[in-house]
């Protein structure tokens, strides 16, 4: 059983990108099932730049399946972002899931766009200040809805969708004082807290997934910074 | 940002490579975060990787804007749009 997922995050699209990806985007029929968007879809998160994704990533013959990310935040345009996206036909996840009939089976898909915090032994702590408990526990809901989302996916094979690293592994290149802003543990716990329904962990960096014990699904993620 | 010194005179230090940093970032024209500043000397290197040349020109036209007595080397590239050649396949 196989199922192609094609994969890409931080295109951060504007006006000057338009048109740049899709010649290689039309080709996806032909080698992929399944095309993930892992977040920072644009620059600015604005519902301009929304309307550039949608022309670039909507109307193919794949289904297309996102999470957003820090830049999708900054304008404060979630929701306009969002409708322009699902308007183009592009599944939005944010603590949800998506199963897809594919030629290779029932492919289950859970997405949150994550946060910081950092990874084992050096990572932030929900103590002190209203403000770092804020930043801790705005990772743990979002951890907890993540793992909610892939635990109730009836499917064939699952992955995890998100835009904040879930293990330091897809940070390679990445200064280490800056892991922290980049991902948490706290994403990895909750993948691994999902029913196995993959043999192995896949990534967006090439073939790290030997640095790290096999986990219950696949996952996309793109944040670096 | 920065305070009453004269950030932009004599040989950038860690404060100018600081404000840099956050100027790539913050700055609406901007709004990159994936370029890494490097001092060397009285020269800045910025490296990192854009989508568009475009973009590349903005950068290196507001640092310079903003630090017209640094000598700036941009070698920031433009990401490729090509498909991917390679696979992962998991077992």
């Amino acid at each position: 059983m196989v199922i192609r997922i094609a994969a890409v995050g931080d295109v951060h699209l504007d006006q000057d990108v338009v048109g740049r990806f899709r010649p290689a985007l039309e080709e996806l029929p032909e080698c992929a099932d399944v095309l993930l968007l892992a977040g920072d879809l644009t620059r600015h998160g604005t519902e301009a730049e929304a309307r550039c994704v949608a022309e670039e990533f909507g109307g193919l013959a794949v289904p297309v399946v996102t999470v957003l990310g820090n830049h999708d935040h900054q304008c404060d345009q979630v929701p306009q972002v969002v409708k322009v996206l699902e308007d183009a036909g592009i599944t939005v996840l944010e603590g949800n899931g998506v199963v897809l009939d594919c030629a290779g089976g029932r492919l289950g898909i859970a997405g949150v766009k994550g946060f910081g915090g950092g990874f084992a032994g050096r990572c932030a702590s929900d103590f002190g200040e209203p403000e770092m408990k804020a930043f801790v526990r705005t990772t743990t809901d979002s951890a907890d809805r993540l793992g909610d989302a892939l635990r109730s996916l009836d499917c064939d094979m699952l992955v995890a969708l998100t835009h904040y690293a879930p293990v330091p592994d897809t940070l390679a290149g990445e200064p280490l004082e800056i892991y922290p802003f980049l991902g948490s543990y706290q994403l990895g716990q909750a993948i691994d807290s999902a029913p196995r329904r993959w043999p192995c962990t896949g990534t967006r960096t090439p073939a790290p997934s030997a640095a790290r014990p096999p986990a219950g699904c696949g996952y996309a993620t793109s944040r670096t910074r | 940002m920065s305070h009453d010194r004269d950030i932009g005179a004599g040989p950038p230090d860690e404060y100018v490579e600081a404000e840099i940093q956050r100027l790539l970032a913050e700055d609406p024209a901007v709004a990159e975060q994936g370029i890494t500043v490097v001092r060397r000397e009285r020269a800045l290197v910025l490296y990192g990787e854009v989508e568009s040349p475009h973009r590349r020109e903005e950068i290196l036209r507001r640092v310079s804007e903003r630090f017209p007595d640094v000598p700036i080397t941009n070698d920031i590239g433009v990401i490729r749009a090509q498909a991917p050649t390679e696979i992962e396949q998991l077992p």
